[in-house]
C-alpha cells in the first residue's frame, strides 16, 4: 500500500514536471539546502559559552519546525500531490489510507532538505566531543524528529483546513499569519536582544522554554547520552515516537472526516433589515456590508489587517518603544486597502448580473467605495484615538489628522480602481469549498496596493511638513475626497466600457486582449487554476537568474532602509522620542540626520520600485505564457 | 428603426466568435418572432451558450449584430437591456445574500421604487415556492432553487423577452414544472422566450419555434412543425447533426 502510493506520487511528480516546475524545484532545494548549511555551520562554529551551541541549535530547530507547521497555512495548500479524495472509492480503511499517505509525505524535496538540516544535531555532537554513543543517539533522534515534523505538519494543515471553514477558524488563522508576518517585519526590535544573547548566552528561562519544545528533544537526548543518563535518553526518544504516532492518529481521524463531509453546512445567517437601502448606491453598500460579514475570506482578511496592525505596533513595546502605537489605525487602514483590492475578482462571474442592469457600473463602484469606508474608517478612528489617549501623544494630532483622511480617501479610490484594472480571477464563491488555504493571495497585488495607498498620503504629508499646521489636515481631507472621487470615476468608466471583457477574464482566467487560443466560453468549469505559490506565483520563473535574485533580495531587504532605517528614525525625530538603538541616522551628527534618513528612504524606495517593476514585468510575461498552458492544465 | 410592435423579439445577424483558431460561433443568423416560445437545440459544444451570451451583451462578438425588438444590443445597450431578462447557465450570483435580499438589491440597482420591489419580489418568491427559504444564502441553494431565484431576478423588471440558457438543466421535476408554468404564462401574456436545451422532449413540449445549432452554425430554423417535418424532433435532430446510436457489442464480462 505505502510502496504503491509512493510510486504513484513519484509518477505524478514525474508526469507533471516541466521547465517551470523543475526550476521551482531546484530553486526551492537550493534555498532549503542553503538554510540547512547555515544551520550546520551554526552547529560547527565556536561559541564563548558552551551551552550556546545547543541553545542556538534549539532555536534553529524550533524555527525550522515552525516553518513546517505554519508554512502551508501562510503560503497556501501544503503537499496535495496525492489527494485522499482520489482513493475514497477504494475499499481501504481510513487508517490504512492515512498510513500510505503518511509514508508518501516523506517523499519529496522538503523532507530531504530537512533531514540535512537536522543532521546539524550530529555535527554538534561530534564537534563538542560527546562520544560515539551520543552520536548514535543523535542519528536516531534526527530521523524521529523528521518524522514528527512531517506528520505534525500534515496534522496542523488538516486541522486548519477544517477549522477555517468557520468564522472562528478564519479569525484564528488570520491571527496566526498576521502575528508571524508582523513579527518578521518588526524583527529589528529583537536584533539588539539577539546580539547580546549571542555574547553572553541565552537567559535561563528562555533556554528552559526552548528545551521543553519537542523540536529540541533530540538535543536533550544527545546531551543526556553524553552524560550516560540512559533513562532520560529512552524517555525522550520514546516521547518523539509517541508524538509522531499521535500526530498520525489525529491526521487519520481528520482524513476520515475530510472524506465524509462535503462542505460546512449552511447555517442560517443573521438578518439585518437593510431598510436604509432605498436607492441603487445604498443597495450596493448594503450588499457589500453583508459580503464583508458573511464571506469567510473577507472576514479573514479584515481580522488579518487588525491583528497585523496590533502586533506590528505593540511588539516594539518589548524594547520599551511606544513610537508606533499612535499609528496603529493607519497601519490597519493601509492593510485593509491592500487586501480588498480584488473586489470583482473575489465575486467571480457574478459580474454578469451587473452587466445586465443599464447604468449600474457607476452605482456599483460608488457603493463599494462607501462600503469600504464604512468598514475601515470607524475602526481606524477608534484605534487611533484609543492609542493616542493611551500613549498621551497628543502632540501628534496634526500629523494624524493630515494622514488619516488622505489615506482613507486614497484607499477608497485605489481599491476599486485596482479591482477593475487588475483583477485576479478566483474560483466562484460557491465552488470554493470551505478551505481558505486553497485560495492563495496575490502578493504582488497586495504589495502594489500597499504602496499606491501609502503614496496617496504624500501630498498631505509634505504640506504638513513644509506648510503651516492647519494646512496638513485641510489638504489631507480635500486630497482624500478628491482621490476617492476621481479614482472611483475612472474605475466606473473603465467598468462601463469593458465589463464584457472583464467578465470573460474572470470566467476563463485568460485576458481577451491577447491574440492566442482562449478557452471557449462554456460554463461548467469547476475552478480556475490555483495560483502556484512562490516563484511561479510571483512570475519570476521566467526571469534570468541575476534579476530574479535582485527582485527577491530587493523586495525582502528594501524594508530595512525604507522602514527600519528611514521611516522609524524619521518618526522618532519628528516626535522627539529618540532611541538610537541600531538606527544609523540617529548616531550621526545632528545636521546629517535628516539627509541620512532621506537617503535611506530613497534607497529603500528605489529597491522597492525597481524590484517590483521587474517582478511585475516578468509576472505579466508569465501570465501570458501560463495562459497558453491553461486549457491543458485544467 | 422598426417599431417594437413588429420587430423580431431577437434578431441575430452574422454573429461570429472565434476562440483561438476555432470558430465557436460561425455567422449565425436567427430571427425570433415576437410572442414566440423559441427553443435553441444543439449538441454539447455547438455554440448555444456563446451565441446567447453575445445576443444579450455578456460576450462581445468578433462581428455581426444582435437586436432586441429592433434595438442593437451593442450600440444601445442601456435600452436593449431594459427589454430583456436573462438567466445564464453556470455563472455566479450574489451568493452571500438570501433570495429576498437578492431580489430587493437587484430591483433597487435597477432604479425601482422600494414598495414596487417589495410587492413584486414577494409575489415571485411565493409563486416560485421560495418564500420560506428565509435566512438561507443563495450559496446554499440547490440547483433547482438557484434556477428559480435566477428566473425571479430575470422577471423582476417585467422584461418583454426572456433569454434562458438551459433553464431546466439538472432541475428536479417539481421545480421544472413550476418553471414551465411560469414561462407558459409569460408567453400567453404577450412575452417572448428564447431558451437553449439539449432535451428534445422539453423543447417539443413547450416550444412553437425551434432552431438547431451544430458546430457554430444554424442548420435548421423555423416553426416546430416545419423543422420536425412529420417525424419526432429527436430523429430529425440526429439527422441534422449527424449522430448515430452505437452498436452494442463486447463488454460481455459485464453480464452477470
Amino acid at each position: 500500500m505505502a510502496v504503491l502510493l509512493i510510486r504513484m506520487k513519484l509518477a505524478v511528480l514525474r508526469n507533471s514536471m516541466n521547465g517551470q516546475r523543475a526550476v521551482r524545484l531546484v530553486t526551492g532545494a537550493v534555498a532549503g539546502l542553503t538554510l540547512a548549511a547555515g544551520l550546520i555551520l551554526l552547529a560547527g562554529r565556536d561559541y564563548p559559552v558552551t551551552s550556546l551551541r545547543f541553545d542556538v541549535l534549539g532555536a534553529g530547530f524550533a524555527l525550522w519546525t515552525a516553518g513546517w507547521l505554519l508554512g502551508p497555512a501562510l503560503f497556501g495548500g501544503g503537499d496535495e500531490t496525492l489527494r485522499p479524495e482520489q482513493f475514497s472509492l477504494l475499499p481501504l480503511t481510513p487508517r490504512r489510507l492515512a498510513a500510505g499517505m503518511a509514508a508518501s509525505s516523506f517523499v519529496g524535496v522538503g523532507p530531504l532538505v530537512t533531514l540535512v538540516a537536522f543532521s546539524a544535531l550530529v555535527v554538534a555532537s561530534v564537534k563538542t566531543g560527546l562520544g560515539a554513543a551520543a552520536t548514535v543517539v543523535g542519528v536516531l533522534a534526527v530521523v524521529l524528529q523528521l518524522s514528527v515534523c512531517v506528520l505534525a505538519s500534515r496534522l496542523i494543515t488538516a486541522v486548519l483546513g477544517q477549522v477555517m471553514r468557520s468564522k472562528v477558524g478564519a479569525a484564528l488563522a488570520a491571527l496566526v499569519s498576521a502575528a508571524i508576518l508582523a513579527g518578521l517585519h518588526s524583527s529589528w526590535v529583537l536584533s539588539p536582544l539577539a546580539q547580546s544573547a549571542l555574547r553572553t548566552g541565552f537567559p535561563d528561562s528562555f533556554s528552559a522554554w526552548l528545551t521543553a519544545l519537542p523540536s529540541s528533544w533530540g538535543l536533550l537526548a544527545v546531551r543526556a547520552a553524553a552524560q550516560g543518563n540512559w533513562p532520560t535518553v529512552a524517555a525522550v526518544l520514546a516521547g518523539l515516537v509517541a508524538l509522531g504516532l499521535l500526530c498520525w492518529y489525529g491526521w487519520a481521524g481528520l482524513l476520515k472526516r475530510r472524506l465524509a463531509t462535503r462542505r460546512a453546512s449552511g447555517r442560517p445567517v443573521r438578518m439585518s433589515s437593510g431598510d436604509w437601502a432605498r436607492g441603487p448606491v445604498t443597495a450596493v453598500v448594503a450588499r457589500e456590508l453583508r459580503t464583508w460579514s458573511r464571506d469567510l475570506l473577507r472576514f479573514h482578511y479584515l481580522v488579518f489587517a487588525l491583528c497585523y496592525a496590533l502586533v506590528f505596533c505593540l511588539l516594539p513595546l518589548a524594547v520599551g518603544a511606544s513610537i508606533f502605537l499612535p499609528w496603529t489605525g493607519l497601519v490597519f487602514a493601509l492593510w485593509v486597502a491592500a487586501i480588498s483590492a480584488n473586489l470583482y475578482g473575489e465575486d467571480g462571474t457574478e459580474l454578469w448580473g451587473r452587466l445586465m442592469i443599464p447604468g449600474s457600473a457607476r452605482h456599483d463602484v460608488r457603493g463599494r467605495q462607501l462600503a469600504w469606508l464604512l468598514v475601515t474608517a470607524p475602526a481606524t478612528l477608534v484605534l487611533t484615538i484609543a492609542m493616542v489617549v493611551f500613549t498621551g501623544e497628543y502632540g501628534l494630532w496634526p500629523w494624524l489628522a493630515t494622514v488619516l483622511p488622505a489615506l482613507l480617501g486614497g484607499g477608497a479610490g485605489v481599491t476599486v480602481l485596482v479591482s477593475v484594472l487588475r483583477p485576479v480571477p478566483m474560483t466562484d464563491p460557491r465552488l470554493r469549498g470551505g478551505n481558505l488555504l486553497e485560495n492563495g493571495t496575490d502578493f504582488a497585488q497586495v504589495l502594489m496596493v500597499l504602496i499606491l495607498s501609502a503614496a496617496t498620503t504624500a501630498p498631505a504629508y509634505f504640506t504638513a511638513r513644509l506648510g503651516p499646521v492647519w494646512a496638513g489636515p485641510v489638504v489631507g481631507l480635500a486630497g482624500g475626497t478628491l482621490l476617492a472621487w476621481l479614482l472611483g470615476r475612472w474605475a466606473a468608466a473603465k467598468l462601463e466600457s469593458s465589463a464584457p471583457e472583464l467578465l470573460q477574464y474572470l470566467r476563463t482566467g485568460v485576458s481577451p486582449r491577447r491574440k492566442r487560443p482562449a478557452p471557449a466560453w462554456k460554463p461548467q468549469k469547476s475552478s480556475l487554476p490555483k495560483p502556484e505559490p512562490h516563484l511561479e506565483k510571483l512570475g519570476l520563473h521566467l526571469a534570468p537568474n541575476g534579476q530574479r535574485v535582485y527582485v527577491v533580495a530587493s523586495l525582502v531587504l528594501c524594508w530595512v532602509p525604507l522602514a527600519a532605517q528611514g521611516i522609524v528614525p524619521a518618526l522618532m525625530l519628528t516626535t522627539g522620542q529618540i532611541t538610537p538603538s541600531w538606527f544609523l541616522a540617529l548616531h550621526l551628527p545632528q545636521h546629517l540626520q535628516w539627509p541620512a534618513i532621506t537617503a535611506m528612504i530613497c534607497l529603500g524606495l528605489t529597491m522597492l520600485i525597481t524590484g517590483l517593476g521587474i517582478g511585475l514585468h516578468y509576472r505579466a510575461k508569465s501570465r501570458r505564457a501560463g495562459g497558453e498552458l491553461e486549457p491543458t492544465t485544467r | 428603426m422598426e417599431s417594437s410592435g413588429t420587430a423580431p423579439a431577437l434578431r441575430l445577424a452574422g454573429l461570429t466568435k472565434t476562440f483561438g483558431d476555432r470558430p465557436a460561433v460561425d455567422h449565425i443568423d436567427l430571427e425570433v418572432p415576437p410572442g414566440s416560445f423559441f427553443g435553441l437545440i444543439g449538441p454539447n459544444g455547438a455554440g448555444k451558450t456563446t451565441s446567447l451570451s453575445m445576443a444579450v451583451g455578456l460576450l462581445r462578438p468578433d462581428s455581426g449584430r444582435s437586436q432586441i425588438f429592433g434595438v442593437d444590443v451593442w450600440a444601445d445597450p442601456a435600452r436593449a437591456k431594459e427589454l430583456i431578462g436573462v438567466l445564464p447557465d453556470g455563472l455566479s450570483m450574489p451568493e452571500r445574500l438570501t433570495g429576498r435580499e437578492l431580489l430587493r438589491f437587484t430591483g433597487l440597482l435597477r432604479g425601482m421604487e422600494v414598495p414596487e420591489v417589495e410587492r413584486r419580489s414577494g409575489e415571485l418568491l411565493e409563486i416560485l415556492e421560495l418564500a420560506d427559504t428565509g435566512r438561507t444564502l443563495v450559496m446554499e441553494y440547490s440547483t433547482g432553487m438557484r434556477k428559480k431565484i435566477g428566473l425571479a431576478t430575470a422577471l423582476l423588471h417585467a422584461p418583454k423577452l426572456l433569454v434562458l440558457d438551459e433553464p431546466l438543466e439538472a432541475v428536479d421535476p417539481a421545480s421544472a414544472a413550476t418553471i414551465k408554468v411560469i414561462l407558459r404564462r409569460f408567453v400567453r401574456d404577450g412575452g417572448s422566450v428564447v431558451f437553449s436545451s439539449h432535451v428534445m422532449a422539453v423543447v417539443e413540449q413547450l416550444c412553437d419555434h425551434v432552431a438547431v445549432i451544430a458546430s457554430g452554425r444554424v442548420v435548421a430554423s423555423g416553426p416546430l412543425e416545419i423543422v420536425r417535418s412529420g417525424r419526432s424532433l429527436e430523429e430529425r435532430f440526429m439527422d441534422l447533426v449527424g449522430g448515430q446510436a452505437p452498436e452494442m457489442g463486447e463488454l460481455a464480462w459485464l453480464s452477470s
